[in-house]
């Protein structure tokens, strides 16, 4: 342990010195006696499992990164696991449940909308609020709860879009502005 | 000891008690057993958050015997037979001193820790451990620092206790039931599944936009519970609809000619049929889109939806048609109401604590899931110690490559920092202070669910910028997953110093009839942006791993999988999955 070198009280520089370095023990023991009583207890976590999959997953991802691997994820579907091919807008025809038409599948939820009388209209009815235990002390909302809706607000949300892969021209249709 | 050889025999999170030095031994049965330390119990200090100490009276400064230091010189070791206090050198002379008069066992006055001087080592005991937590226990509730034996806790929710592990026995029917099957049901196509492809395996249509409702929908067809309810026909939809209809004679519903009444389960039920039936063909889910939007009226658009929105609303849906027929309110709590709740709903324990008083309240309440930050940016080297309770360390021993090493995201970290006690403002009134008072929270798991389904909040919101966007960070996530550090009884024990003791629904002797091994069986991914993206299930079936592209299913490799981005997690409890999942020919 080094002295400061001050011409002042040095006495006092090296008490609280002394202190400091008490302390610094005093802290490092308790460290060090609750992990010997976790490890003793056999409560320390089995961290050999972690890493290896920490260890599985750095290596999977090297592996997809590399351009050499066939890449699956963004290449075109030629056909499926069942020897199937799919256009890009589903073609399957069956009659509407609410008003008996007959609708192709890949255009069902833009007629349904139609149909039903939904839409932009009834977005603007408000979300039951929940009453999430949570956000009770107004901080983030770390759980879903049962509750009508998710707590998390519209904010938190993803869209889907476009079917298909990316890089593919599948179309869905344009986005009905009501 | 041999600790490697424990981590295989012991399950995660359970206490395994280490057998005492002979002087500890010998302590005991020359002292009458667990006498001493109960008699320590007057001394015992608990100061917040929950730290104890041993003092004769309150204010006592103790020294030692010998020289007269006192903390933090040098650690102090009061004999537990005489009181006697020493410092670390002089402890040894008074241990000898005994001669054989039991002087070897002393308690760190600081940490309550007990130490055999003889051993040089710190010791541990059950019923000393027994007595500190009573003392945490009593400082932390409305008791005060009494000597309540009990402490009082909130109850447990009931069902905790009823659901005892049946052992798995293979069934095959009867005489009298294979007659029953064979008259009243007829064979499935079997040319579909020569190739030894999974049962269940669909492509599902996209009906414009619908993608978010495909990918959750693929994952509950192959959530193993859920799967095995609607299969052995739990919920028939003819059957239902039929009891509808006696039951609602006079209907307001608009579709009243068209005699049928809105159930989600029952359009679930026609979408397990289709999908296990054998048919490979793609198949398009327009009833349950038609069905899901009279339910959830105001996210009926063709537009883009969440795909973790659809889910919390789907359960609800089908939650709600349970409490409309049987026409009184379902306790939430118990998750036996309907097969939504049995399957996903878990119980959330919430610790609010006074930091300057100590006095703790928890509550309970039911989850489905469970939503998670993504941490925010990571700088490579930093090494952040977690602390797991609200005064101990964690005992995450050093690893060469742990997550916050390298800088990953990863569930397990997610899950840490979702079970890391948080600082609350002054907002919290003490019910022992009678005042606001600064308050730590801290989240855990009280009972897991069949299935845990994590939500990663990809979503960044800067109030500076008013915009949003997505994060699209890479989030690592274990095929197998041990829950035990998360769970209540480990969040407390942890805050209680990691004592000998069972916390909250532990059995006494440490084995709990429920697991908390998981399995990863299915993950929905997002690409793209906020406004304009896309979703994809994977699948685990049989140890392979398919990919659900809306219409388009393919097989993956497992490095695709853990390479993905995940968006939500499904795991379900090992046991469970690995009877599923080691009969031959079954998924």
């Amino acid at each position: 342990m080094s002295v400061p070198n001050d011409d002042n009280p040095s006495s006092h520089a090296q008490l609280s010195a002394n202190v400091f370095s008490d302390l610094l023990d005093s802290i490092i023991v308790d460290v060090a006696s609750e992990c010997h009583r976790i490890a003793r207890l056999g409560l320390d976590r089995n961290l050999e499992e972690e890493e290896e999959e920490l260890r599985l997953s750095a290596q999977a991802r090297a592996r997809v990164a590399d351009p050499s691997n066939s890449a699956e994820t963004n290449s075109k579907y030629v056909v499926d696991i069942f020897g199937q091919t799919h256009p890009s807008v589903a073609n399957e025809v069956f009659d509407c449940m609410n008003c008996g038409r007959s609708v192709v599948a890949g255009r069902f939820a833009p007629h349904l909308e139609k149909c039903m009388g939904k839409g932009r209209k009834a977005r603007l009815k408000t979300t039951r609020s929940s009453t999430a235990a949570q956000n009770r002390y107004s901080r983030g909302s770390p759980g879903s709860t049962y509750s009508p809706y998710s707590t998390s607000t519209s904010m938190n949300r993803l869209s889907n879009g476009t079917p298909g892969v990316s890089g593919e021209e599948y179309s869905n249709g344009t986005l009905e502005e009501s | 000891m041999d600790q490697h050889s424990n981590h295989h025999q012991r399950r995660n999170g359970t206490v395994s008690v280490p057998e005492p030095c002979p002087h500890l031994s010998d302590f005991r049965s020359l002292h009458g057993g667990a006498k001493p330390f109960r008699a320590l119990q007057d001394c015992l200090r608990v100061r917040p958050p929950g730290r104890a100490a041993i003092r004769r009276d309150p204010n006592e400064v103790p020294r030692c015997a010998s020289c007269g230091l006192s903390s933090p010189a040098s650690r102090l070791y009061a004999c537990v037979s005489c009181a006697a206090v020493s410092c670390l050198a002089h402890a040894p002379s008074h241990a000898a001193v005994g001669g054989g008069g039991g002087h070897e066992i002393a308690v760190d006055v600081d940490r309550a820790e007990l130490f055999c001087c003889m051993c040089e080592d710190q010791v541990y005991d059950r019923d000393f451990d027994a007595a500190v937590v009573l003392a945490q226990t009593a400082a932390s509730t409305l008791g005060g620092g009494g000597g309540s034996a009990h402490p009082p806790l909130p109850p447990p929710p009931e069902n905790l206790r009823k659901r005892r592990r049946v052992d798995y026995r293979p069934w095959t029917p009867d005489p009298r039931e294979r007659a029953l099957v064979v008259s009243n049901s007829s064979p499935l196509n079997g040319k579909a599944t020569s190739s030894g492809l999974p049962w269940g395996l669909r492509g599902l249509n996209n009906l414009g936009n619908t993608c978010f409702m495909n990918s959750v929908l693929q994952a509950l067809l192959h959530t193993p519970p859920l799967r095995n309810y609607f299969l052995s026909d739990r919920h028939n939809r003819y059957f239902c609809q039929q009891q509808q209809q006696k039951n609602n004679n006079n209907s307001v519903r608009k579709n009243d000619n068209k005699n049928w009444r809105l159930c989600l389960a029952c359009d679930m039920d026609a979408i397990f049929s289709a999908a296990f039936s054998g048919d490979r063909t793609t198949y398009s889910p327009a009833k349950f889109l038609y069905s899901w939007w009279q339910h959830a009226a105001n996210l009926a658009s063709y537009e883009q939806q969440d795909a973790h929105e659809f889910f919390i609303s789907m359960l609800d849906g089908i939650h709600e048609k349970v409490e409309k027929d049987k026409r009184k309110p379902q306790s939430q709590g118990k998750g036996d109401c309907c097969i939504a709740h049995r399957v996903f709903c878990g119980i959330l324990r919430s610790d609010v604590m006074c930091t300057a008083c100590g006095f703790t309240s928890a509550t309970y309440e039911p989850c489905v899931d469970i939503s998670l930050d993504l941490e925010p940016n990571q700088v490579a080297s930093t090494k952040k110690p977690s602390t797991k309770s609200l005064h101990s360390c964690s005992g995450e021993a050093d690893s060469k490559c742990s997550s916050q090493t390298c800088g990953i995201s990863t569930l397990m970290g997610c899950l840490d920092r979702f079970t890391r006690p948080e600082r609350l403002g002054s907002e919290i009134f003490c019910q022992r202070c009678q005042v606001k008072q600064e308050s730590l929270k801290q989240m855990s798991i009280r009972k897991l669910p069949l299935v845990s389904c994590f939500h990663i909040k990809r979503f960044e919101h800067s109030s500076k910028q008013k915009m949003s966007r997505k994060v699209d960070r890479y989030l690592q996530f274990p095929f197998s997953l041990d829950m035990a550090p998360y769970l209540s009884s480990s969040i407390l024990r942890g805050r209680f110093g990691n004592r000998i003791f069972s916390f909250d629904g532990e059995e006494p002797d440490g084995s709990s009839e429920l697991s908390s091994e998981f399995e990863l069986f299915a993950v929905i991914t997002h690409s793209g942006k906020l406004e304009a993206g896309h979703y994809v299930t994977y699948l685990r079936l049989s140890n392979q791993w398919y990919k659900c592209d809306d219409a388009w299913i393919s097989q993956v490799n497992e490095d695709i999988v853990r390479a993905a981005q995940g968006y939500m997690m499904f795991y379900v409890q090992k046991m469970l999955y690995y009877k599923a999942s080691e009969k031959p020919g079954a998924s």
